[in-house]
């Protein structure tokens, strides 16, 4: 099967790789980049684990092949913060309590990310319905969306 | 000496382990990979109970980068089994496959592609075989027997699908006085796990036996049975448990560790299996059950009597599921002064995913029906559900079972506090309702947990500790208490957890019990070592009141060293208790909720949900409550969404997230609280018992007390989906 | 997964020369959130897959022409969301289209895939049928304009033929006002897919529409030519009457999702109530 070659720029750094076409960006990132910090769960599009930005738009890994994301810029979770420090976004999250198991906070922290880009100042009811794509089992909803106000509050 | 001014009990403290989960460099078993790896996927066939004709496996394990392909007949005979309780769980299906996608063969391969690949090729010819799916089925003596008599040698219920039959009760029912006898049959369903991360399972060959990763809640549990399987010592079988993306039960007992641990040795490599989450459902669930239950009540609300019949739906294979069973049903009654009881519960083989520990441990189940019985008294005595449910709670001191642990708690405190925040007696808007349930779990009976704390020359510590830390923030409150005992900073101090080669050894991360026990072992370590720190000032001549880090470098700083101490808190069995010893404390939970139905679709809105955990001491109040809500998110997913579907073929068929729904954001009651109590009346460490149970045990029937009281039709079933309570409401208007 | 090769077509005229190549072997793609899971489900089976979004005729674009708004292939229903012309002429397809997946889905999900695709249950199509969408579909032999009422022939079924792809979803700027209402029934307030979905425009000739998914195997339109629906001053009687009437052309079936009695009886009380909320909407409009 003839594998392609992609350019993808992930956390900045641009990567020219030769993928094959049935690799899903979210495999590609994990197993060929070794960026194990996105997650792998439903692999449908229905619990948001892999949620990733690209060109600045939050999506399901999962759902996308690597392929498809030749010539675009993708942001994973190792790549939010710009000089390796979390950002206060992510300290919001560890600070309201929000992190419990932590296996669904990667994605969720990503979709935050949009949704603040988008909305720097969402709503409570704005907020649920960002992250509403994004499933957590531990349950910690009310301190994930308390973790988004506070860092919408204090800003970048 | 002096100890730290700070109090870190009650602090607190932000969650250890969380700035590598924001920042994705948390390693759970799926990101962990080893160096000439095994690509390890499973074969099933699409049917509940069907008998393997043939399995093929010629193209597969001959197709570019197989490894091996093993079926049963690969592995050595008899093919082992092991289980918790009961070894009764194949390392793959033998000849028959007992439960929808249990593994028939696992094909090993260079990469995940291959893996895949190859599984497909493998040819399994079967047949469907006649299946038991349903409680009926399974009490059916003209149904197949789920279980080979065989592996029952002794019993004589080998003949049944019956494991076994139990028995509790006191006083005497049938001479019971009642001035109203409430009869209903309740049911609820079979609903899953869903952890966000799916079981993953690595092993390695090491050191002349075998590693094993693996995000078990039980990593000593897991040591000895693979040992036994492989026939190896446990000292050559190294379990280490990365803490788990989520397990809530599910990832306390073996799967397909064993499994992976063959394929290890066999094909002398590191080798992964990563479950797909549709798999994982096939593997993990909770014990289903119908309840028959008869009470006898006082005109004035008084519980007479409690008769209680109930069969719970096992799987496959026993795995836990007789002691979910025989804990939640010797608390049948719920918390509450009953002077008769007769409780008989049977535990029932299916050919269904096999149902293991799922958090609550059979509470919810029970609850759901205490509850709503008491619930349908009031309503037809005309006396208030909160009262009712006051003049009936056991007092503090009080046994309510005759004979064992008393009531540890206030719990009409808790009730109190669930009313007044509920709003409870205020008016109501039209269209809405309030409910309050309570619940009862014994927590564990027996147990044994044993930590080793390393005080260090500079004056840090580590803690050693073999607690699963699966997102109730086992490593920050174990390290406070370290902080507290020994008097040092928070930061100073670092927790190992999850290597049976290097921490001692704890019975299981279960129960909301490591508060407790593992609490007190890591107490009593560092009471140990300020024992010897005494020692050491003493023998050096120092005041008492020298600071710890003084005294270290007075005695270290020539030939360095360190202070250890041993710490351990065991609970004895018992062997002539129905449960195998008494609960070391009670999990009591209340909750209350306000709904508003919408009649002409069903569908419940969750305007207010309260819920009161009574925890002795919080330790960490901000872990308390996250694991406190989150438990209340989790109950309302088995009260208004989830329930596994089979077909008649016992196929789940709504396997995977799309069918199977779980609560999102927009699922939140539109307002939570999380109170707690805290009146230091617990064993652990500064009066604390359990928490991160009770959330979940009392959602279903405080959602479904409000949702009558809004709509005037009583539901019996779960989960209350809008098409069942708009069927309800249709069948009440005919 | 199993293999297939992967092409990006620079033009249409590229495309469709894969296509024609290829024939049943090859699948297009274009956000994804239905093919990806196809494919690793594996009920997609190609030998190529062909990525449409390099498509230079396709590139995602809204654009007014006259009586008509164009949605190019690729446009994503995150970008339908954000027009403005969108939420002004066709708001409940906004509706529509905001229940969809979620914010990451929605990012790449398009709305002719949701249309090609063809779920009974796709949320955009009951507002699309509604609004008297109609799809532009082109191949080498030529362009056609499909009425989207015509264009669903069953579950995962279009009228497509091969070597034909779907280059736009053409709605027409409505001459008088109107009131619209989407509406769905879920299991769950979350992300869901719907039990039952509907749309229902009064226009102020007194014509009503209803267009309904999930309840047949392909989403289908109704018309009230009477005007007794819109009559804010019928009683509920006579409307219902006229309801049944209607709703006889919906054959709902039982499944995971709901049982057939729940979507009978869920179809009369959204209809009833869309309605009601359709005639607020003219009123104020």
């Amino acid at each position: 099967m003839p594998s392609s070659k992609v350019l993808i720029t992930v956390n900045g750094a641009e990567r020219e790789l030769e993928v094959a076409p049935n690799l899903t960006l979210l495999d590609f990132l994990r197993d060929d980049l070794r960026l194990t910090g996105t997650k792998e769960c439903c692999d449908l599009g229905e619990c948001g684990a892999c949620t990733v930005l690209v060109d600045g738009r939050s999506v399901n890994s999962c759902l996308m092949l690597a392929v498809e994301a030749s010539a675009s810029e993708v942001i994973t979770i190792e790549g939010l913060a710009d000089d390796g420090r979390p950002t206060a976004l992510q300290d919001a999250f560890v600070a309201k309590g929000a992190v419990q198991c932590g296996f669904c906070i990667p994605g969720q922290v990503m979709a935050a990310q949009y949704l603040l880009q988008r909305n720097p100042h969402p709503t409570p009811a704005e907020i649920r319905e960002g992250l509403s794509g994004n499933l957590c089992r531990c349950g910690g909803y009310v301190q994930i969306c308390e973790a988004v106000l506070a860092a919408s509050e204090t800003g970048p | 000496m002096s100890k730290n001014a700070n109090d870190e009990i009650g602090t607190s403290q932000p969650r250890r382990g969380g700035l590598p989960r924001v920042t994705g460099r948390q390693q759970f078993v799926a990101d962990i990979s080893l160096e000439h790896m095994l690509h390890v996927k499973l074969v099933h066939v699409d049917c509940g109970h069907a008998r393997i004709v043939s399995i093929d496996t010629t193209r597969a394990a001959t197709m570019c980068g197989v490894t091996c392909v093993l079926t049963a007949a690969d592995l050595p005979q008899p093919v082992p089994r092991f289980g918790p309780a009961h070894d009764d769980r194949p390392i793959l299906a033998i000849g028959e496959t007992k439960y929808h996608g249990q593994a028939v063969a696992a094909v090993a391969a260079e990469s995940k592609e291959a893996a895949e690949a190859a599984a497909e090729l493998v040819r399994v010819e079967y047949e469907e075989l006649p299946g038991v799916f349903t409680v009926a089925s399974a009490l059916d003596p003209a149904s197949p027997l789920v279980q080979e008599p065989e592996l029952r040698p002794g019993d004589p219920l080998k003949h049944t699908n019956v494991l076994r039959e139990m028995k509790f009760g006191w006083g005497d029912v049938d001479e019971a006085k009642a001035d109203l006898v409430v009869e209903n049959v309740y049911s609820f369903p079979m609903v899953t796990h869903f952890a966000i991360e799916p079981h993953a399972f690595i092993a390695a060959p090491e050191d002349g036996g075998v590693a094993v990763w693996t995000a078990t809640q039980n990593p000593f549990q897991m040591q000895r049975i693979i040992a036994r399987v492989l026939g190896l010592p446990l000292a050559k079988v190294r379990v280490r448990a990365p803490d788990p993306g989520g397990a809530f039960g599910g990832k306390q007992h073996p799967k397909y560790e064993p499994l992976v641990a063959f394929l290890a040795l066999r094909t002398g490599r590191p080798v992964r299996l990563l479950l797909t989450l549709e798999e994982t459902f096939q593997e993990v669930r909770r014990t289903s059950c119908e309840i028959r239950a008869r009470t006898g009540f006082l005109a004035d609300g008084t519980i007479s009597f409690q008769d209680i019949q109930s069969d719970f739906l096992m799987g496959a294979y026993a795995d836990i599921a007789e002691r979910v069973i025989a804990k939640s049903n010797y608390l049948a009654c719920g918390p509450y002064r009953v002077p008769n009881a007769r409780i008989a519960v049977r535990a029932l083989f299916s050919h269904t995913t096999p149902s293991t520990a799922f958090r609550g441990f059979g509470t919810p189940q029970v609850s759901w029906a205490h509850e709503s019985q008491i619930d349908d008294a009031a309503r037809r005595l005309g006396i208030d559900r909160v009262e009712i449910r006051l003049r009936n709670l056991a007092r503090k001191g009080e046994a309510f079972v005759p004979g064992d642990t008393p009531a540890d708690g206030d719990w009409a405190e808790s009730v109190r506090k669930a009313a007044l925040a509920i709003g409870w007696g205020k008016p109501l808007a039209a269209g809405r309702g309030r409910g309050l349930a309570v619940a009862i779990k014994a927590s564990a009976t027996t147990g044994a947990s044993y930590s080793i704390v390393r005080l260090h020359w500079d004056g840090s510590a580590t803690v050693l500790a073999g607690t699963s830390d699966m997102g109730q923030g086992a490593r920050t409150v174990l390290a406070q208490v370290a902080a507290q005992e020994l008097g040092i900073p928070f930061d100073w101090i670092s927790v190992v957890m999850g290597d049976t080669a290097t921490v001692p050894f704890d019975l299981q991360t279960s129960a909301s019990r490591s508060t407790v026990f593992m609490g007190q072992a890591v107490a009593r370590a560092c009471h140990e070592i300020n024992a010897q720190l005494e020692q050491m000032a003493a023998e050096l001549g120092l005041d008492a009141t020298v600071s710890v880090a003084e005294l270290l470098h007075a005695r270290f700083s020539e030939v360095r060293g360190e202070v250890i101490g041993v710490g351990s808190y065991r609970s004895e069995q018992q062997a002539d208790h129905p449960l195998g010893g008494s609960p070391s404390f009670y999990e009591f939970s209340c909750t209350a909720s306000e709904v508003e139905a919408d009649e002409g679709t069903g569908e419940v809105l969750l305007v207010r949900h309260v819920t009161v955990a009574d925890v002795g001491k919080a330790l960490n109040p901000q872990h308390v409550e996250m694991q406190d809500e989150g438990a209340a998110v989790m109950g309302l997913g088995h009260t208004l969404m989830e329930h596994i579907l089979l077909d008649d073929s016992g196929r789940i068929r709504n396997l995977g997230a799309l069918d199977y729904r779980i609560p999102t954001t927009k699922d939140l009651p539109l307002e939570m609280h999380s109170i707690v109590v805290e009146n230091a009346d617990g064993p652990g460490p500064y009066g604390s018992k359990g928490a991160g149970e009770g959330g979940l045990m009392a959602t279903a029937p405080a959602v479904a007390s409000a949702v009558t009281e809004a709509t005037g039709v009583v539901i019996r079933d779960l989960p209350l989906t809008p098409e069942r309570v708009w069927r309800a409401i249709q069948e009440s208007v005919k | 997964m199993q293999p297939f090769a992967y092409a990006a077509p620079a033009t249409l005229a590229e495309a469709w020369a894969l296509l024609n190549e290829q024939g049943p072997e090859a699948c297009l793609l274009a956000g994804g959130t239905d093919v990806v899971v196809g494919l690793r489900n594996r009920t997609l089976r190609p030998k190529v897959v062909i990525d449409l979004k390099r498509v230079s005729e396709l590139r995602p674009q809204i654009s007014e022409a006259g009586p008509w708004v164009t949605i190019t292939a690729t446009t994503v229903l995150a970008d339908i969301l954000d027009d403005q012309r969108i939420r002004a002429r066709f708001p409940a397809l906004l509706e529509a289209a905001a229940t969809v997946g979620s914010a990451q889905i929605r990012n790449r999900a398009t709305l002719t895939g949701n249309i090609c695709h063809a779920s009974p249950a796709a949320d955009t199509a009951p507002p699309l049928l509604a609004y008297g969408a109609r799809v532009g579909v082109a191949s080498a032999r030529g362009t056609r304009r499909v009425n989207l009422d015509e264009f669903f022939l069953g579950p995962g079924k279009t009228v497509l033929q091969r070597g034909e792809v779907v280059t736009s979803i053409d709605l027409p700027i409505a001459s008088g006002r109107r009131g619209a209402t989407f509406a769905r029934i879920t299991r769950r307030r979350g992300v869901d897919l719907a039990t039952i979905s509907l749309c229902c425009i009064v226009e102020s000739s007194g014509r009503t529409l209803f267009a309904y998914g999930a309840v047949g195997p392909r989403p289908f339109m109704v018309t009230d030519e009477s005007g007794v629906l819109a009559d804010p001053a019928a009683g509920d009687g006579r409307k219902d009457e006229v309801l049944r009437r209607l709703l006889t052309q919906a054959s709902p079936i039982s499944d995971v999702r709901g049982s057939r009695e729940y979507r009978e009886a869920m179809l009369l009380v959204m209809s009833r109530r869309a309605l009601r909320s359709s005639i607020e909407r003219l009123a104020a409009a």
